[in-house]
């Protein structure tokens, strides 16, 4: 519910007033429309790793190297951090500062583990032989979970600075917005993780020696 | 009164001085109507309270729940995909409990469900583009040729 004050300007639900002529608030307008296109950022890197799917010629494939236990446990690392944003606005928004402080810590160190398994499977993965050179599949995998990575950082930087002003009392429930604004972005990260999970992981985690493919000897 | 007179004489509104029957369909529409009697109302009912479509957020309670339900489908896929006999099956079923996951967050922890409709015409709009750009590509590299490495 939105209240108005003046032609231009208009009070939100949580006290914030806003300067537009819309009735909506422009910042979020503007990160929905930015949400709207990564999503076809990421479309046309899903596509692309689903036209080459099947297409490596040499090994490893990905039944060979991807380890699905380690990415399930990173998966529920993530939606647990997207939990945690959720109810880190809800904290800030009703104006109690140490529990709004301490989920949004929550995120970031849950972020951070998120990261340091990325770190984990690209490292195994280059060490295996699988490097972006190597073939296909290791071209369009590091690009598409890579791109994904490096905005799980901008995220992780983001929430930090906002913790930072959290704790200095810069971030209160007047302008919560600005914490909206970033769990819409991180909320984002997680649904394209929930799309990537399944895509590389869960369906073409058993894709093996294509027709006329070289079979992958390890080591 | 004439008109009154006539009225009362050939369009029955309760009950003249005739004295008809009450039929059934006269009669206010009985509670427990419908396959499942007051179950779908009530559940809608109940969906808007859980869902605060009154409301502008959810509770923690109710984030909570939805994070136990996406552990409990993200514990489903992984399950699901060490079971070798369900062969072709396995892929329309990950992509369906992907696209609850998908549904679940952008509604709720996203706040589309609680928050004005504009925004999820917006983020519903880029998605239906870029889910036709992807299609095409698909398309286009499909029928295009192939190419191998």
């Amino acid at each position: 519910m939105t209240t108005a004050t003046s032609t231009y300007e208009v009070k939100t639900e949580h006290g914030e007033v806003v300067n537009t002529s819309t009735g909506l608030s422009n910042k979020k307008l503007l990160m929905w429309s930015f949400l709207g296109s990564d999503v076809m950022f990421f479309g046309a890197f899903i596509a692309t790793f689903l036209v080459y799917r099947d297409r490596s010629l040499v090994g490893p494939y990905p039944s060979d190297i991807l380890d699905i236990p380690i990415t399930s446990v990173s998966t529920f690392v993530l939606l647990m951090s997207s939990l945690a944003m959720v109810l880190a606005l809800s904290y800030v928004q009703q104006g109690r500062k140490i529990l709004g402080a301490f989920w949004i810590a929550s995120v970031v160190v849950l972020g951070i583990i998120f990261m340091l398994f990325q770190v984990y499977e690209f490292t195994t993965f280059a060490q295996e032989g699988l490097t972006p050179r190597t073939n296909l599949f290791g071209t369009t995998f590091f690009i598409l979970t890579g791109l994904h990575g490096a905005h799980v950082t901008i995220g992780v930087l983001w929430l930090s600075f906002l913790l930072y002003a959290h704790l200095k009392g810069a971030l209160r429930a007047n302008n919560a917005i600005d914490l909206e604004l970033a769990g819409l972005y991180w909320h984002f990260v997680d649904i394209v993780w929930i799309v990537i999970f399944t895509v590389i992981y869960l369906i073409s985690a058993r894709d093996g020696v294509p027709p006329g493919g070289v079979p992958w000897v390890h080591g | 009164m004439a008109n009154n007179f006539w009225n009362r004489l050939l369009y029955h509104s309760g009950n003249g001085w005739w004295e008809l029957p009450k039929t059934p369909w006269e009669e206010p529409k009985p509670k427990m109507e419908g396959p499942f009697g007051d179950g779908v109302p009530i559940i809608q009912r109940m969906f808007n309270r859980i869902t605060a479509a009154q409301l502008l957020h959810g509770t923690p309670a109710f984030y909570t729940m939805i994070g136990a339900i996406l552990s409990i489908i993200t514990l489903i896929e992984v399950w699901a995909f060490n079971i070798q006999e369900l062969g072709k099956m396995l892929l329309p079923l990950m992509l369906l409990l992907s696209l609850g996951k998908f549904v679940l967050v952008v509604a709720f922890f996203m706040h589309l469900r609680f928050d004005r409709k504009y925004y999820a015409w917006v983020f519903t709009g880029c998605m239906l583009l870029g889910v036709a750009m992807f299609i095409a590509v698909l398309a286009l590299i499909n029928f295009g040729g192939q190419t191998q490495q």
